[in-house]
């Protein structure tokens, strides 16, 4: 190129699409196309800089708005955030106009087909089809056949993926007719583009996609089969481990409508109802993105749980509407492709607007044998089924494989399909600093309504270096974006999905139809953000008395929060043992790495991600910002580190600060920006109980024994003896929470509790020592004399250290200090952090919160009496009112404060069962089904 | 055979009993018999007990009556009685030797002369609980030998299969497909009936298969049995226009005549299933079923 480059030359100098592919950008001449020259222009003027900086700015958003993509819809796999290329694919309204028509006429076409292929077959009696193409299809499930349309359709959203060849013609590469994806990606890249180039926005006449999604509103609404004002709309998502569970959430959010899953549903009396906390309410209007197989065990795959049992009769009484059709997988199948154009001829007697990628079925004996012949120059796909993975490439394959595929297709021929790869149009990508070209995928979407068809003026685009990079519908090189359809002349600016102000709105308070699996859901929620938080503050408290001043002869409350932290299985539960120490790495070194420990069974970071993983299955029910902190929460611990940075306390507790700042963050939103629905009621039981709990584990593990040593040992002992035997681990069991911990000391093994045991008889042995009610008034230096001999006999330390701890890792040091300046005494602690009703941190404000939240839950209309659960609620909170801070303080002779122990056993053990409760009477409602066969 | 048409009165009686109490049960039915060219059924109902507070029939794909209710009142004992009165023609077929040779049939299936071809097509291609192979194949063309008369090859099938499986009622359960059975050499009428239709399908030809009861003769001098009579299945095949559809019993080595009646016709068992259902709760199910075919004096009708 002769062209000088300047060191401010434009973003856009030496751009030039790849020779064979179709510019979309600029015309043969050099100039740019009508429709992109205000574009090129704008980033032009830009310059590299400001676009760099543009980039990153929407990067961040894009990240902020928390879109993901779970790149290989496998389970487990996770996800990555949706990658945009800021530019956009614009395209001119005169030549959309023509796009427009032929992906109308093309979804009536596939409207037709279906209606005749789960109808009459026509197709198939006049052999316009071979009648193999759709009787050997293992997706024509003869139970769809005859159910009846909803709003007198089949298809009521398609989306049709398109390429542009070398010519500059739109061809159609595939359909999607169950259930296609895209929508949602494609308004977050819109909202997000918008944002990139505002100015150029407001000036350049693109069409709106609001409308679309104004008219896919009342499309859904008209498929109510009950006459009704406002048609309650879900939508059926496949749940969490699915590909799509991202979009269904953003989906349901976007339009308003009930996100379920199948074990949300229930088919009564042949109507489609939602089971909430308050009873069924009925479903009118289903959008299923369930797979057409599993969407009812009684007549489809028995082994679904995806889909909910009726569903099928619901459909053929013509009680819920559907979209689309049970059954309307069929026609995106490949192997229909070929047939396409004489099916138009025949049903709708008009030639195809839109070609189609040259398809041949191997089903149909000239077709395969002309692939067979010349098999390099076709890409093979499975004839019937969709799936995720790329198409074969003959031309890459090795001698051998190549064989293994002619003779695969020989032996099954009608399995396959070839396709005629089409060199896709490239457009303008910003990246790596400078202007790339790369390939396009279109994927358009359509509805009909009311007989006729809406085309979304624009659509989801994917962009990828290759041709071959688009086809692989998972390639980690593909970037997502945005595309314009511009006009010459303003358009209609005015639509909003906001009703209409014209309707009258009935004032409502939300709350029954709360699904009993979100309840579940939200419940764990709070669980698990506040045991974080508590396990957080307890490691914090912990190191920074490892990188204090002071020695460890000089921090005496050292073994008792590492006895605590064993209890809650942030840490071996040998360190909780001093002669046990000797073998085991430093503190120093396994406490700030057990920040990282992801193998760990309880502790900090299996909350997290517990708490993560449930903030994602509610996440159509919490702000978008309430699940961003939850993912930032997530991050500050998934951020890699550097193998000898994991030792580094000092930069483990900035972290734990950071995590203690977002735990914070979120559960100040679910006090300030939640509405009190039922949902709320049950986050705040979680909440609620947890940190009662929390807060009684740790009082028991560090004042209950004067002497510290014995306590943990003891607690240890006792923790072992309890394992596999807390009532919550069963009832999880059964509700199918396995992932769940609810259980300190579960860890523990029998031997080492064993081990515990033996050291407690045959080392020191915990004679009586003399009465000492005045434990904490012991001077300071008997401490350190105490921990340095430990096989002397137990002295009673001063206590005032632990108070200290203690009191900080409940964030209660402030309220403390302010009442009673340094005098730390362990009544006036007891006080704040039990029987204290205006301490939020207190066990009394967690149980008055408990029975309070728990009052307005539904019971049952027949119930007479207290009901079990909240029995247990009120006894505890009597119980705790009714304590005495003076007599918890007052220890036994053997240095033991045996009332307090008491009392702190019974929450221990009470609090759990509450909380089993709960779940039982709300959130437990899968009682097993079981097939029924006629035979013995 | 003596006579060309047998009246019949059917009760089928299924009985659950359940240990826990179900909430909510949802049952799909397939036990009223279907019309077919040698098959009249005059009359049946359904009972339901306790009463289903929803029911309602329809006609499936492949033109058999459904019936499908639930129960949404508390129960711990289902029970279902169809009752049906049906007449059986038995079909005359020629001398096994001179029916056309089975290439020709099934060449014929897709022919453009052939009206029957549509409803035919279907039973050539491997369903879900009966796949299609080699194995199948190898099987069956010892008996399908090139040339030989398509009913005499079928019966020779029907009764090596007869002859070479064992009927063992418990080498298989429900929702055995035929490749599995194939394997074990053993199974029951379900089996044999599926095995029988790999085999046929393996080799290109239409096969479908066929639910039904099958009466039995007590032995002479010994009165009949109530509730003694089964529920049986076997295997249809298409042998050409003039012929249709004839159903062979591997289960029995036999031609079907007047003892047997076809209630539902499908691609196999998971087509046909007599009841199929989901409860709720139920906690262990014992289940007692009894199936009494009784002659009705053509006199009497």
């Amino acid at each position: 190129m002769s062209t000088t480059t300047t060191i401010a030359s434009a973003p856009f100098d030496g751009y030039s699409a790849p020779s064979g592919h179709y510019d979309e950008c600029f015309s043969r001449d050099g100039s740019p196309r009508p429709a992109f020259g205000p574009l090129v222009s704008h980033i032009n003027t830009l310059g590299r800089d400001s676009l760099e900086t543009l980039v990153a700015e929407g990067a961040a958003l894009v990240r902020e708005s928390g879109v993901t993509y779970n790149a290989l819809e496998q389970e487990g796999e996770r996800t990555r955030p949706w990658e945009l290329a800021f530019t956009p694919l614009v395209i001119h309204a005169a030549e959309w106009k023509a796009l427009d028509q032929g992906l109308k006429q093309r979804t009536r076409l596939l409207e037709a087909v279906l209606d005749d292929l789960l109808g009459p077959q026509r197709l198939l009696r006049e052999r316009v089809l071979p009648a193999d193409v759709v009787l050997r299809n293992p997706e024509f499930l003869r139970a769809y056949h005859g159910l009846p349309k909803s709003g007198g359709a089949r298809l009521h959203v398609i989306a049709t993926d398109l390429a542009r060849d070398p010519n500059g013609v739109w061809c159609v590469t595939g359909d999607r007719t169950r259930a296609p994806s895209g929508l949602g990606y494609l308004v977050e890249n819109r909202i997000i583009t918008s944002r990139a180039y505002p100015e150029l926005i407001q000036r350049s006449n693109i069409h709106r996609i609001a409308s679309f999604f104004i008219r896919l509103r009342r499309m859904f609404e008209s498929l109510s089969p009950r006459p009704s004002q406002n048609p309650r709309v879900a939508i059926l998502t496949p749940g969490q481990k699915s590909y799509r569970y991202f979009e269904d959430t953003y989906l349901a959010r976007y339009l308003g409508y009930t996100l379920v899953q199948g074990r949300d549903l229930a088919v009564r009396n042949g109507m489609l109802n939602l089971k909430t906390l308050g009873g069924l309410l009925p479903i009118d209007v289903l959008w299923r993105h369930v797979s057409d197989e599993f969407c009812d065990p009684l007549e489809l795959d028995p082994a679904a749980v995806e889909g909910v049992t009726g569903l099928v009769q619901a459909v053929r009484s013509g009680n819920v509407g559907i979209a689309n059709s049970l059954g309307s997988k069929l026609t995106q199948s490949p192997s229909l492709l070929p047939f396409l154009p004489a099916a138009s001829r025949f049903l709708l007697g008009e030639e195809p607007i839109l070609p189609t990628m040259t398809t041949l079925w191997c089903g149909d004996r000239d077709s395969c044998r002309q692939v067979l012949n010349d098999l390099d120059r076709y890409i093979i796909r499975p004839a019937f089924t969709i799936r995720g993975d790329r198409p074969t490439r003959p031309r890459d394959l090795s001698q051998h494989a190549r064989e293994e595929l002619m003779s695969a297709i020989r032996a099954n021929p009608h399995q396959y399909v070839a396709q005629e790869p089409i060199p896709r149009s490239a457009t303008p990508v910003w990246r790596d600093g400078r202007m790339q070209s790369w390939c396009v995928a279109l994927r358009s979407f359509q509805i009909q309504f009311a007989g006729q068809v809406d085309v979304l003026p624009g659509g989801l685009v994917r962009v990828s270096p290759t041709s071959e990079g688009v086809e692989n519908p998972h390639h980690s090189t593909q970037l997502g974006q945005d595309c314009w359809v511009v006009a010459d002349g303003p358009v209609d600016q005015s639509s909003t999905l906001l009703p209409s102000p014209h309707v009258p709105l009935r004032f409502v308070r939300g709350g029954a139809e709360l699904p009993s699996r979100v309840a579940e859901n939200l419940f764990w929620l709070g669980r698990y953000s506040e045991r974080a938080e508590a396990i957080a503050r307890l490691l914090r408290t912990t190191m920074l008395r490892l990188v204090g001043e002071q020695s460890a002869a000089d921090t005496p409350e050292m073994p008792r929060l590492i006895a605590a932290l064993a209890a809650i299985g942030q840490i071996e539960p040998d360190y909780a043992v001093k002669e046990l120490q000797g073998g085991l790495p430093s503190l120093d070194d396994a406490l700030p790495k057990s920040l990282y420990t992801i193998d760990q069974q309880r502790g900090l970071s299996p909350s997290v991600s517990a708490l993560a993983d449930k903030a994602t299955a509610v996440r159509d029910r919490i702000s978008l910002d309430a699940y961003r902190i939850v993912q930032q929460i997530q991050e500050e611990l998934a951020q890699p580190v550097q193998i000898r940075a994991k030792s580094d306390t000092r930069l483990a507790i900035a972290r734990l600060t950071r995590l203690i700042t977002g735990l914070l963050a979120f559960s100040g939103l679910g006090s300030e920006s939640f509405t009190r629905t039922l949902g709320w009621r049950f986050l705040q039981l979680g909440r609620r109980i947890e940190r009662a709990w929390q807060t009684a584990e740790l009082l028991r593990a560090t004042l209950v024994d004067l002497d510290s040593m014995s306590r943990a040992a003891r607690a240890q002992a006792a923790k072992s003896a309890a394992t596999g035997l807390r009532p919550d681990k069963d009832a999880k069991a059964i509700a199918g929470e396995t992932t769940d911990i609810d259980t300190p000391g579960t860890k523990v093994s029998g031997q080492v509790a064993e081990q515990f045991l033996n050291r407690n008889a045959n080392g020191a042995t915990p004679t009586a020592k003399p009465a000492s009610s005045q434990a904490s008034a012991q001077p300071a230096t008997n401490a350190a004399a105490t921990d340095s001999a430990p096989s002397q006999r137990p002295h009673v330390s001063d206590e005032r250290p632990v108070l200290e701890a203690v009191l900080e890792a409940t964030d209660s040091i402030m309220t403390y200090r302010s009442r009673y300046l340094l005098r730390l005494e362990p009544d006036a602690t007891l006080d704040l952090l039990i029987t204290d009703e205006t301490n939020p941190r207190s066990i009394l404000f967690q149980l008055e919160r408990i029975a309070e939240v728990m009052g307005p839950l539904p019971v049952e209309a027949d119930e007479v009496g207290v009901p079990y659960d909240r029995r247990l609620a009120f006894d505890l909170l009597h119980r705790v009112r009714m304590a005495q801070p003076t007599l918890l303080a007052t220890a036994s002779p053997a240095g033991r404060r045996e009332s307090l122990d008491h009392l702190l056993e019974i929450l221990t053990e009470g609090l759990p069962e509450l909380s089993n409760a709960i779940a039982a009477r709300y959130l437990i409602h899968t009682v097993a089904s079981q097939a029924l066969t006629g035979q013995v | 055979m003596t006579t060309s048409s047998s009246r019949y009165r059917i009760t089928h009686k299924t009985h659950y009993r359940y240990t826990d109490p179900v909430a909510i049960c949802q049952n799909q039915v397939m036990m009223i018999p279907r019309e077919l060219p040698r098959v009249k059924c005059r009359d049946a109902e359904v009972h339901i007990q306790p009463p289903p507070g929803l029911s309602s029939s329809h006609v499936d794909y492949f033109g058999n009556p459904v019936h499908t209710f639930s129960i949404e009142t508390q129960h711990r004992e289902l029970t279902v009685i169809v009752s049906s009165d049906v007449e059986v023609t038995a079909t005359s077929f020629p001398r096994a030797d001179q029916t056309e040779p089975w290439e020709t049939v099934r060449d014929a299936i897709s022919g453009g002369n052939n009206p029957d071809w549509f409803s035919v097509c279907e039973f050539r291609y491997p369903s879900s609980m009966v796949n299609t192979g080699e194995k199948f194949a190898q099987y069956a063309q010892q008996s399908f030998y090139p040339n030989r008369p398509i009913l005499e090859a079928g019966l020779d099938l029907t009764k090596r299969i007869f002859r070479d499986f064992k009927y063992d009622v418990n080498a298989t359960r429900v929702d055995t497909r035929a490749e599995e059975a194939f394997g074990l050499r053993a199974g029951v009428c379900q089996d044999f009936a599926q095995i029988e239709i790999a085999c046929l399908r393996s080799i290109g030809l239409a096969a479908r298969y066929v639910s039904g009861y099958l009466r039995t003769i007590p032995p002479p001098g010994k009165p009949r049995l109530v509730g003694a009579d089964q529920s049986h299945a076997w295997a249809s095949l298409y042998a050409g226009q003039r012929l249709g559809w004839i159903d062979l019993d591997p289960t029995n080595a036999c031609l079907v005549a007047t003892d047997h009646v076809p209630i539902c016709v499908g691609r196999d068992y998971g087509d046909v299933a007599p009841m199929r259902g989901v409860v709720l709760g139920g906690g262990n199910t014992s289940l007692n079923v009894s199936v009494d075919v009784v002659p009705i004096d053509a006199d009497a009708g």
